[in-house]
């Protein structure tokens, strides 16, 4: 799951009648769903990955390409930029041996030719960030203030359609859902400068890619949630979101997806996963009491975990907007899986802990 | 405090009159010098903050030679390596106004200067809007790239209400007519957020206010709103870049596009205004010139009126530096208090010259909203220095008199200058000298517009030093033509003039300098605007002009569909840019060359309608100004910058035109649409034929139809109305120097008059002796006033000619290049005669005044 | 003793186009002791002006010398001449030429400051020996002529000068008024011990005076001493 940075959905739903509603199931084609859906309010394409050089100095990327629907007509539909969607990109990237977190984002509107989402294949722009499929490629590029990202994905496992064939329900209402479908393990290749001025630097790793797209996904009582994807080092993936209700429990519909090394996907319920949080970090920036460090126990799949970030101090302010504040990180861990021990790497993400998300995802 | 000195002092106090005389002479001319300078300071600083802040981050500007560009470019832009951040900015200037009309958009509502006679559609808006006449720049911006080149532009796209969605959240980008306006702007039309803002174009709705330090007043706009406001489909006016690798991106960008770094660009504005700030500075001078021989002339009365003083000091065994020093502090006191007072009336001067610059400007170069100009203890500090150096120039040569003083003399109480006919005859024969050495510069430096000042402020020296001599010449005659009118008073007033050649010399000089540069700068400004009256006549002799103000372009289907209206012989599609050319700015401009060659009637140096085949077939046709600025003449080929590359276009002609000092190249419409790919229309030119029985008729729908694009409509009479009214005001500044000198020189013949009298005081004695009634010792001051007066004005009549001349012919034309033609007319002369016998009375006041207060007893002798 | 003044072969010319009115020196000669009254007469226009505007120093003779307490007045320059009015000589005029924007005060104390001694003390006393006692602060305007002469004479007396040179000092003040005058200038200098030289037509002068001394011709011509007769 990704992070909304306007807004995911609309309260009133009146000036945004004509959007598409994540209701009845989907049947899904691709190459064609890798693209645009834009009768969508809301639309993600989404790269998170872990990474290490040549000699083992570890890394971590996160790489967003955000559509969000203002208008479902624009104004002038001869202009083109008159506003129809904006595009958010968020850049990230950890360098866990210096201890550095930075991040870059821009925000754009499509106007003529500065950003974009292709319906039919993965070809989505923002400025002179991309994120292009080619013949079963996915290539990224991104560079902003001397952070600079240039990387090949391949996927070892085929799309995985998480929810319920796809349609991943957020909420109890009907239509707070999301269809929602993944390439859970991508090999990774290619170069990261993470300083200015510094030297580019050839890495390697497995890579996630997430793809959403909804026109509701926060509910009135929500408050925010806690993503993981997770690389376990037999082969198996792992992806649990956890949606927080302003009253500290947990969304029953909540849920999670288990990917075997074969690329078969099974749909974790709620109550299958044990997820304890061991220990806290507050941000000195913004006040947030982010969980840092947690157990994951899922007895049915045979898996027990402790996964600690990589790095405490991963919460990104965007820029643009000061309300949004959340928490994106590399995360490494330990534990078991189907009897043996094994290692864990993976991203974890965490909103609504600081700032306004609610104002913005209004 | 010496004794020495205060014996001087006291003088001061003394003599009120004079002194008061003095130091509002003083007080004027440097009022005038740091009115004019601050005003012209402030207008540029205030500017180049401006430009400094809308610059922000940027380095780089990309612009096409002429005319909006595609945004296509913005792609190319976006993955060129060297681009680090980039902006999209359309920027115009729009006029705003008072009364509230149609909302922004609407058809059929009419904007601008209604043309009579023509009316819009019944569903419209009737009434013309009045306008503030304030100008506001408007920047069309995408507020999300621009926020990456100005950071500072401290404003907020959405909203704050918390509870809406997001369209309604972004209003800037989502509703037609939103702008944002900066606080000050905002504070002075008395909006906030919610409230309308109305314009030339329209209604604009106020979604927030920000604050900007630059004092500009600044609307911004979104993007594809700003497009859509001033017709541009697709197109912006620049791009706003931050580069990390100039080298680079030059080699890629060169060809077909201008770029130049944000210095570049202010420089070049600013170069745009030279020769106007220099001769607003210049103007000036002249106030303070003037002021200057009024000290002389104090100054020298002052010595004068203490050699006997002076006799009796040294005799007492004083100095000559103790004496020369008493004096100087007398001089300095009231040059620095007049210098100290002139530099705060001038500050206030100048906050009311202000608006006028700026609005000159604004009307003849570029967009300026000048901030008033500040205060600071500096404008004290520099008006007391200006006063104190003043005074010392005007007292110099009276100081030598001082020093030169034979106490031997002094003591026999003999003030009159004997040797005055000598002094005149030698200062006459260095003030031939001058005008001989002035009139050579002038002829000599061609180009030079320094030498044109330097030589006409040297001419006017000369002259000024022959006055003395003029008035030994002119004695004998006035003398009996004063005794004739005024019978033996008037005798005793020429004879009086004659006698203190040293004062009455310089007072008649100071009003005849004053009085030469009023006819000087009337008759020039005269010529000229007789000459653009001709110009507008033979160049804009069109119908009908559509939008032919403020920055309002033609839609290119507008033209076509009027060509298509049966009736209409002609349509001129005009458009002027300004584009680079060799290191510095000049127009551009694309015309009709059949339709002018049939309708208009240029003045060419040289031939006449048949350059315009020239002018079809692809060569181009320049101004006077352009010929003079770049030495180019007919026949030269000159390179433009367009977007294909270098391009060479022949000369075929060179036309009087008054357009811009920097100088017009015009081409026909299509060989500028292949050269720069720019459609822009800046205003369109109707002609029908005046034998045409419909032709009114024609002109309605014209009008009309104009209407429903918004644009407005002027009949030929209004936009040469306009045109002359934009000339006015751009003369306005001169008419308050010119004024300014005046009042100076008032003073001076006041301040001499006054001396006069002071000095008879002594003699009252004899005259009462003689028998001389009260009226008649007041006659005499009178007569002695108006001879003065009128002496200057004979003196004037000459000079201020020559000065004419010398402002047409070099002046004017050296600083902008065009040829002014000769139009003498009797009015300026008038004036000056008016001026002179009413300075002349009025100088005379105050002392006939003081003579009935004094001596009421002469009266019983009357009777 | 030495003679303070001594006048040798002095000329004093003017070119033919020149002035009316001053006439010529030719050949003078004189010689003044310390505390002397000399009277100097002479018609209206015969030089006496001239020759004591030589003697101060004010003007430059044609040919000739003029010795001060033994110094050539040539060869001092001008800032020494200025010196030696300034110091040593003390001057009065017909028309009075007291400074008519000071007071009478001020005009006394004016030579104490010039002098270097600006001791206001001694110009209120001075003013009090003229007999001018209360009238400090009157200007020139304000006073009668023989007034005004009065401050003249504090004025040249108050700094105690070698030698007082007086130009008609009672040509524009009627007889009583004028006899009073030279009273008191001749006391002062007999009190003082200042030497004298007083330019004047008019009889009566003769009578206080140690020495006549005439104008003739542009020359000198020594006149038996005081004798009462008219001229």
């Amino acid at each position: 799951m990704a992070v909304f940075f306007l807004a995911g959905a609309a309260v009133l739903l009146s000036q945004n009648g004509d959007w598409l509603r994540v209701v009845q199931p989907r049947v899904w084609k691709f190459p064609e769903d890798h693209g645009s859906h834009p009768g969508f309010k809301t639309e993600w394409w989404y790269f998170t990955g872990n990474l290490s050089d040549q000699v083992g100095a570890k890394f971590g990327y996160e790489l967003t390409f955000f559509r969000q629907g203002v208008r479902f007509a624009p104004m002038n539909a001869e202009n083109p930029w008159s506003v129809r969607d904006l595009y958010l990109g968020h850049f990230t990237v950890t360098d866990v041996s210096r201890g550095s977190f930075r991040a870059e984002d821009i925000l754009s509107r499509s106007g003529p030719g500065l950003a974009g989402a292709r319906m039919g294949q993965m070809d989505v722009w923002l400025l002179d960030w991309s994120a292009r499929m080619r013949e079963g490629e996915i290539l990224l590029s991104a560079h902003k203030n001397g952070l600079e990202i240039s990387l090949r994905l391949k996927p070892r496992k085929p799309v995985v359609l998480h929810g319920s064939n796809g349609l991943s329900q957020k909420g109890a209402a009907e239509g707070v859902a999301s269809y929602y479908a993944s390439f859970t393990d991508l090999e990774t290749s290619g170069t990261l400068t993470p300083s200015k001025n510094g030297p580019a630097v050839t890495v390697a790793g497995t890579s996630w890619f997430d793809h959403e797209f909804s026109s509701d996904i926060l509910a009135k009582d929500q408050i925010g949630w806690d993503w993981f994807s997770l690389h376990l080092s037999d082969g198996r993936d792992l992806m649990i979101y956890f949606m927080r209700r302003a009253d500290g429990s947990v969304e029953a519909s909540s849920s999670g997806t288990l990917i075997e090394r074969s690329g078969a996907a099974h749909h974790l319920a709620r109550d299958e996963i044990a997820l304890d949080i061991l220990d806290r970090w507050r941000s000195p920036k913004s006040g947030g009491n982010y969980p840092s460090r947690w157990r994951i126990a899922i007895s049915a799949a045979g898996i027990d975990l402790v996964i600690t970030p990589l790095l405490a101090d991963q919460e990104l302010v965007a820029a643009g907007l000061p309300d949004l504040v959340y928490w994106e990180g590399a995360v490494a861990g330990e534990g078991s899986s189907g009897g043996r021990p094994i290692t864990a790497e993976g991203y974890v993400e965490l909103t609504g802990y600081a700032g306004n998300l609610k104002s913005i995802l209004k | 405090m010496k004794t020495v000195t205060r014996s001087f002092l006291r003088y001061t106090f003394r003599r009120r009159g004079l002194t008061v005389l003095q130091f509002l002479g003083i007080a004027c001319g440097v009022a005038a010098t740091v009115g004019i300078v601050l005003s012209a300071r402030s207008a540029l600083t205030g500017f180049s903050k401006a430009i400094e802040f809308l610059k922000g981050k940027s380095t780089h500007s990309i612009e096409r030679p002429a005319g909006p560009m595609d945004e296509g470019i913005l792609v190319r832009l976006m993955g060129d390596p060297a681009v680090e951040a980039f902006s999209p900015v359309i920027e115009r200037s729009l006029r705003l106004s008072t009364a509230a009309g149609a909302p922004g958009f609407a058809r059929g509502s009419t904007s601008g200067v209604l043309a009579r006679g023509y009316k819009p559609r019944a569903s419209s808006e009737p009434k013309a809007r009045p306008l503030t006449g304030e100008t506001a720049r408007i920047l069309g911006i995408d507020p999300f790239l621009d926020k990456n080149v100005r950071p500072e532009l401290a404003y907020a796209v959405t909203t704050d209400k918390a509870d809406e969605n997001l369209s309604d959240r972004l209003t800037f980008l989502t509703k037609n007519n939103a702008v944002l306006v900066e606080a000050q702007l905002a504070h002075r039309l008395g909006v906030s957020v919610g409230a309308a803002i109305h314009t030339v174009k329209g209604d604009f709705e106020v979604v927030g206010v920000f604050p900007n330090p630059s004092g500009e007043p600044l609307l911004l706009m979104d993007i594809d709103h700003a497009q859509r406001l001033f017709g541009l489909d697709g197109r912006i006016d620049r791009v706003d870049l931050v580069l990390n690798d100039e080298p680079g991106f030059l080699s890629r960008w060169e060809n077909g596009y201008h770029v130049q770094t944000s210095l570049k660009r202010r420089e070049t504005l600013a170069h745009m205004l030279r020769a106007f700030r220099l001769n607003l500075e210049a103007l000036s001078l002249l106030a303070l010139f003037v002021g200057i021989f009024l000290i002389y002339n104090t100054a020298m009365f002052a010595v004068v009126s203490r050699k006997k003083d002076a006799g009796i000091l040294r005799s007492l065994g004083a100095y000559r530096s103790e004496i020369v020093g008493a004096f100087l502090t007398e001089i300095l006191l009231l040059g620095s208090f007049g210098g100290l007072a002139g530099g705060v009336l001038g500050y206030f001067l100048s906050r009311f010259l202000a608006g006028e610059v700026g609005g000159t400007i604004s009307n003849l170069y570029f967009f300026l909203q000048p901030a008033p100009p500040s205060w600071s203890l500096w404008i004290v500090v520099a008006g007391t220095l200006l006063g104190g150096i003043a005074s010392l120039l005007g007292s110099l040569w009276p100081l030598l008199e001082l020093v030169r003083t034979d106490p031997v003399r002094a003591l026999s109480g003999r003030t009159a200058d004997r040797r005055s006919g000598a002094d005149a005859r030698r200062l006459a024969t260095i003030g031939a000298g001058m005008i001989l050495l002035s009139l050579l510069v002038l002829f000599l430096s061609s180009t030079q517009v320094y030498a044109g000042f330097a030589g006409a402020f040297g001419f006017l020296i000369g002259a000024s030093l022959l006055t003395g001599l003029a008035l030994v010449l002119v004695s004998p005659p006035l003398k009996r033509t004063m005794a004739r009118l005024g019978g033996l008073p008037g005798k005793a007033a020429a004879g009086n003039i004659h006698l203190n050649l040293g004062r009455t010399a310089v007072a008649v000089a100071a009003f005849m300098v004053a009085l030469s540069m009023s006819i000087g700068l009337s008759t020039m400004i005269g010529s000229f605007r007789r000459s653009v009256e001709r110009w507008l006549d033979n160049q804009i002799s069109g119908d009908l002009y559509i939008s032919s103000m403020d920055e309002l372009d033609v839609p290119v289907s507008f033209y076509d569909e009027l060509r298509a209206v049966k009736g209409i012989e002609g349509v001129d599609p005009y458009r002027k840019t300004l584009t680079s050319f060799q290191g510095t700015s000049a127009y551009v401009s694309a015309v009709d060359a059949g339709v002018l060659q049939r309708f208009a009637n240029f003045a060419f140096l040289k031939g006449g309608r048949e350059n315009w085949d020239r002018v079809k077939t692809g060569e181009v046709i320049i101004s006077e100004s352009f010929a003079r600025r770049f030495g180019v003449k007919a026949g030269d080929t000159v390179t433009l910058d367009a977007v294909h590359g270098p391009a060479k276009l022949r000369v075929a002609a060179v036309f009087y035109d008054y357009t811009s000092e920097h100088g017009i190249l015009m081409m026909d419409r299509a060989h500028y649409l292949r050269l720069f790919e720019d459609p822009t229309i800046t205003s369109l030119g109707i002609f029908v034929d005046p034998g045409n029985p419909k032709r009114g008729e024609i002109l309605a729908e014209v009008g009309r139809r104009a209407g429903d694009y918004d644009l407005p409509v002027f009949s030929r009479d209004e936009l040469h109305a306009n045109a002359l009214k934009v000339f006015d005001s751009a003369f306005a500044v001169t008419t308050s120097m010119r004024v300014l000198a005046i009042i100076v020189a008032f003073f001076g013949i006041a301040g001499a008059i006054l001396t006069l009298f002071i000095e008879r005081q002594r003699e009252f004695g004899i005259y009462r002796a003689l028998g001389f009634s009260t009226l008649q010792v007041g006659g005499i001051t009178l007569m002695e006033g108006v001879a003065m007066g009128l002496l200057s004005f004979i003196m004037s009549l000459g000079v201020g000619t020559a000065m004419a001349v010398i402002l047409i012919q070099v002046i004017n034309l050296r600083s902008f290049n065009w040829t002014v033609f000769f139009y003498p007319t009797g009015m300026p002369y008038l004036l000056a005669a008016a001026t002179a016998l009413l300075a002349g009375l009025g100088g005379s006041l105050y002392p006939i005044f003081k003579a009935w207060r004094t001596y009421p007893q002469m009266q019983i002798r009357e009777e | 003793m030495d003679p303070i003044i001594r006048v040798i072969d002095l000329w004093k010319e003017y070119p033919t186009d020149g002035d009316k009115g001053t006439a010529a020196l030719r050949g003078a000669r004189l010689e003044v002791r310390s505390g002397e009254i000399i009277a100097l007469l002479g018609k209206s226009g015969s030089g006496k002006t001239t020759l004591l505007n030589l003697l101060a120093g004010i003007d430059r003779p044609t040919k000739g010398r003029i010795e001060v307490e033994g110094r050539d007045l040539e060869a001092m320059g001008e800032k020494g001449r200025t010196q030696w009015r300034r110091l040593r000589l003390g001057f009065i005029f017909q028309f009075f030429n007291l400074l008519p924007t000071l007071t009478a005060f001020e005009n006394v104390f004016l030579s104490l400051e010039l002098a270097g001694r600006p001791d206001p003390q001694l110009a209120v006393q001075a003013l009090r020996d003229v007999g001018l006692e209360g009238k400090d602060h009157r200007y020139p305007h304000e006073l009668s002529g023989g007034e005004q002469q009065r401050v003249a004479i504090a004025r040249a007396i108050v700094k105690q000068p070698l030698l007082i040179l007086a130009d008609e000092p009672t040509g524009n003040l009627d007889t009583q008024t004028g006899r009073q005058v030279l009273d008191l200038l001749v006391e002062q200098c007999r009190r003082a011990s200042t030497t004298m030289i007083m330019a004047s037509h008019a009889a009566s002068t003769r009578r206080c005076c140690d020495r006549i001394v005439r104008i003739v011709d542009g020359a000198i011509v020594e006149e038996a001493p005081a004798v009462d007769f008219e001229p």
